[in-house]
């Protein structure tokens, strides 16, 4: 177990900056989950910490040690693929034990440390095949189990779910979930799904085009975002950023308004043209036409009023986040 | 519509079939020559032999000079063979794996070698390979061939071997796997069609190479199948029943093999053809 | 921390056993070595010897200047030898390549009568030519061969057509025909193996009869396999050599030579071996050109 820093990490690919000075501190045992937008830097970060690309400058540490330029294998890390990276011409069991081979632990141990992993993962009727003959999640497991038994102090993962269909990402979330409390060590999760940021993580790093927008725990993103791109990339449907004359009104260049926080009466501040509603069964997703552009409300009750007939929406001042117009938030 | 369709479909018929008279009749005869008499093959090349006489064959096949031809052929050709898949499979590996400054210059200057021909520098190959003192080896056979060999095998292999996914190897490397390691852990066990490919296609240009073995074996000893049958040949020049069963035992083994292999051989001319 | 630093430490991991450097500095030069010994500095070597009087012994001291060029360029076997390299050329390209295109067409669909008509076709690939000069000349012996067969057939006189100064090459070129047609054949097919269904569906809906179709969907459809088989002609001719030393050893009176068993005949076996070696030089530009041209046509067919 270990904490990681990252300190005013660069990479360049010749003249492209993908990483611009980048600081991050990652707690022992937490489970970090780095997200953003594709090309956001942020498998190119979770490369460097691996030790498969090397940082143009700054440095990373591992616990107390400098890792920036020690082999991914002296890290003391492991790491799941995307695409799992099975090696398919061995067995699941000549798969996990690669590692510890090479690293040459005693067979008896090896042969432990399997039968662990295979225990914890439900992998022991499997030991014997070649991935061919596995189902997308047990791959997953078989990839997950190859981390585990080098009992690293950090695990990496590179959208490891996005392979699956939906239901085995629901499933295979929960288990991953489960063994982080089962194993407390250090988790650092790349992905760009929200969903699984917010299920997943202790703390959240959200990059965007090579810099950290902000850092925190999935209710501070999401209650009290830092910069408009982290309202917005939180939270689905996301937020609604207002200017104009709603923008004065609340004093800031911009306001930004969960569609939860909308509510739709006759009372309301501002005038709108209903244009479309998605019934969802619990609730619906209403889109109106407003002077600020597509304003979009949530809410459990249907609406029973014509398409393209006009209605008014608010919201209360408290749950109005503000905005300056350097796009950061203002008190 | 329906008659000319079976016109269309005669017609073919006839044009493969003159065009099967035309490539089989002349390895019929060859085979069947070899059981006939001397008479007997002048008064009737095409027919089938009068008298079936399996004495050539077996005069040939007990001859430890035929079995010698054999062997050197083999040796040479998988000699060639190993050869040509470790050191341009190294290479292509490389190539395919690691970036570095002067990769692509030094690509170009390999591929170079799908341009030339063999011939165009015999006499200097004789001669490099005389001053080398290999003259009378396996190895001046091998060497060269592999030369000549490794810029279609690595355009081969380098092709191959970078369509395995890149995330396997990270994941091997982030165990500890080195890349000299990966190379015969990983991407030689997975690149066994490649390697059929290229290994067929060597084991059939040495077998059946002339030209150089011409040059630089002079000692009979060493002496491949084609140089053998050409000696053997001018030893019994009017006995053509004689040579005829001499070719027909090299031959027929081989065409079983390489029609076995066919696929292979394809593979290599196609895959080289369309990518050279 | 200084770049500097950085840097080498950078590099000192890379240079590390299994790092990517000394990968690199440990399996590549075999292959570098290999092909330069035996590829280019040979042809460096021929360029070299070309300029020399030289029997192969000792090191070349009698320079000669151009003379073995000159020598060469007025020596009348030499020309037979480059007419009959461009006869096989256009044998090549205007009866092996058209034969093998007609067969392809007829039997590029997957069924098992056509797989047995292709590996019948491409038997003679395989066989090896020397096998192939010797089977041959057994067919055109006038003694005892298939040509005596036919003349006794046809009451003759038998006619020994490797004999004949007029008909010799000839015959040569009928098995360099039978030798290589099948190669060229199976090319084609995998190229007309890859023209998409569709297309050929599209024209028949359009009206398109078989040979309407043929020529404007399949033939178009393979032209970077056409181009690649004429490439491998040109190439092929240029190196005929194996088939011929069987079959008449470049006579009879030397009109069958090719420019390499004229090679092989006056440069080699007379140990002539600076002449020889400007035969090759010629060669080998020869090969340079038919290359340049061959990627700019395959250029300029990719920017279309």
């Amino acid at each position: 177990m270990a904490k990681v820093e990252i300190k005013s990490l660069v990479k360049s690919f010749g003249t492209v900056s993908v990483i611009k000075g980048i600081n991050i501190d990652i707690p022992d045992g937490s489970f970090t989950v780095l997200v953003g937008p594709s090309g956001c830097g942020k498998s190119t970060l979770l490369r460097q910490i691996a030790g498969l690309d090397m940082p143009t400058s700054g440095s990373i540490m591992i616990g107390d040690r400098d890792v920036t330029f020690e082999e991914p294998s002296d890290r003391g890390i492991s790491m799941v693929f995307q695409s799992y990276a099975l090696f398919p011409h061995m067995t699941v069991r000549q798969n996990v034990e690669f590692g510890m081979k090479l690293a040459k632990v005693p067979a008896e141990e090896r042969a432990k440390r399997v039968a662990n992993a295979a225990a914890v993962l439900h992998l022991e009727p499997l030991l014997d095949r070649k991935p061919a003959a596995l189902s997308g999640g047990q791959r997953q497991r078989v990839a997950i189990g190859r981390s585990i038994v080098r009992n690293p102090q950090v695990f990496l993962f590179d959208e490891p779910l996005s392979n699956l269909d939906a239901a085995l990402r629901t499933q295979m979330r929960v288990e991953l979930a489960a063994l982080h409390k089962k194993l407390k060590a250090t988790m650092i999760y790349v992905t760009h799904d929200q969903v699984e940021a917010m299920t997943l993580a202790d703390q959240i790093v959200v990059l965007n085009a090579g810099h950290v927008e902000q850092i925190g725990s999935p209710s501070e993103l999401y209650e009290r975002p830092q910069t408009e791109f982290v309202a917005t990339f939180i939270g689905s449907p996301k937020m609604n950023l207002l200017k104009g004359r709603a923008a004065e009104a609340g004093k800031a260049a911009t306001i930004g308004v969960r569609p939860e926080q909308i509510s739709i009466g006759p009372d309301g501040m501002w005038e709108a043209k209903l244009a479309f509603v998605e019934y969802l069964g619990n609730e619906n997703i209403i889109y109106l036409d407003s002077e600020f552009g597509q304003v979009i409300a949530r809410a459990a009750a249907a609406v029973d009023t014509p398409f393209g007939s006009t209605v008014r929406f608010g919201y209360s001042p408290q749950n109005v986040h503000r905005f300056g117009a350097d796009g950061q938030r203002v008190a | 519509m329906k008659t000319s369709h079976f016109l269309a479909g005669l017609g073919k018929t006839a044009f493969l079939s003159v065009a099967s008279i035309f490539v089989l009749v002349p390895m019929a005869v060859t085979v069947l020559g070899g059981f006939k008499s001397n008479g007997d093959l002048r008064e009737n090349p095409f027919g089938l032999p009068q008298v079936w006489d399996f004495s050539f064959f077996s005069d040939i096949l007990s001859q430890p000079s035929f079995w010698a031809y054999l062997g050197n052929s083999l040796v040479i050709s998988l000699g060639s063979v190993v050869m040509t898949i470790i050191v341009a499979g190294a290479a292509a590996y490389v190539f395919a794996q690691i970036r570095f400054f002067g990769s692509r210059m030094l690509q170009s200057y390999l591929l170079l070698g799908l341009v030339f021909p063999f011939a165009t520098a015999i006499l200097p190959l004789f001669i490099k390979v005389r001053d080398l003192g290999l003259l009378d080896t396996y190895w001046a056979v091998i060497l060269p061939q592999t030369a000549f060999g490794t810029a279609l095998a690595i355009l081969l292999f380098k092709t191959f071997f970078e369509q395995l996914p890149r995330e396997m190897f990270e994941a091997a490397y982030v165990e500890g796997c080195g890349y000299i390691r990966f190379f015969w852990q990983f991407t030689l066990p997975l690149s066994t069609p490649i390697i059929a490919t290229v290994g067929t296609f060597v084991f059939v240009n040495s077998w059946n190479n002339f030209l150089l073995p011409l040059i630089v074996l002079n000692d009979r000893d060493l002496y491949t199948w084609p140089l053998g049958i050409m000696q053997f040949r001018g030893e019994y020049v009017t006995e053509w029943n004689r040579t005829l069963a001499f070719i027909t035992l090299t031959i027929v083994p081989a065409v079983v093999f390489f029609l076995a292999a066919q696929k292979y051989i394809v593979a290599g001319l196609t895959g080289g053809a369309v990518k050279g | 921390m200084a770049s500097g630093t950085l840097r080498s430490q950078g590099w000192a991991r890379k240079l590390r056993l299994g790092g990517p450097s000394s990968t690199v500095l440990i399996m590549l030069p075999p292959a570098l070595i290999l092909f330069t010994l035996f590829v280019i500095l040979p042809l460096i070597d021929a360029a070299y010897y070309s300029l020399y009087d030289w029997n192969g012994y000792g090191t070349p001291t009698d320079y000669v200047g151009t003379e073995n060029f000159t020598k060469a360029a007025n020596h009348s076997v030499f020309h037979r030898a480059i007419l009959n390299t461009l006869i096989g050329l256009g044998v090549a390209i205007l009866i092996q390549m058209p034969l093998a295109l007609a067969l392809a067409i007829a039997i590029y669909k997957n069924s098992w009568v056509n797989t047995v008509f292709r590996l019948v076709f491409f038997v003679p690939f395989i066989l090896a030519e020397v096998a192939t000069g010797l089977i041959w000349s057994f067919v055109f012996d006038g003694n005892t061969g298939l040509a005596a067969g036919l003349a006794n057939i046809m009451g003759t006189e038998p006619f020994f057509v490797l004999a004949s100064r007029d008909y010799a090459f000839y015959a040569i070129m009928a098995v360099v025909v039978w030798k290589y047609f099948g190669f060229h054949m199976m090319i084609y097919i995998a190229a007309l193996q890859s023209v998409p269904d569709e297309q050929i569906e599209a024209a028949k809906i359009e009206g398109a009869k078989r040979g309407q179709i043929i020529w404007h969907v399949l033939i178009p459809g393979i032209k970077p396999a056409l181009m690649v088989s004429g490439f491998f002609a040109v190439i092929g001719s240029l190196q005929l050599f194996d088939v011929i030393l069987p079959l008449t050893g470049g006579g009879p009176s030397n009109t069958t030579h090719t420019v390499v068993s004229y090679l092989y005949s006056f440069g080699l076996l007379r140990l002539n071996y600076g002449f020889g070696s400007a035969v090759g030089v010629m060669l080998f530009v020869a090969a340079v050109v038919v290359a340049v041209v061959y990627q700019r046509q395959m250029n300029k067919g990719a920017a279309q």
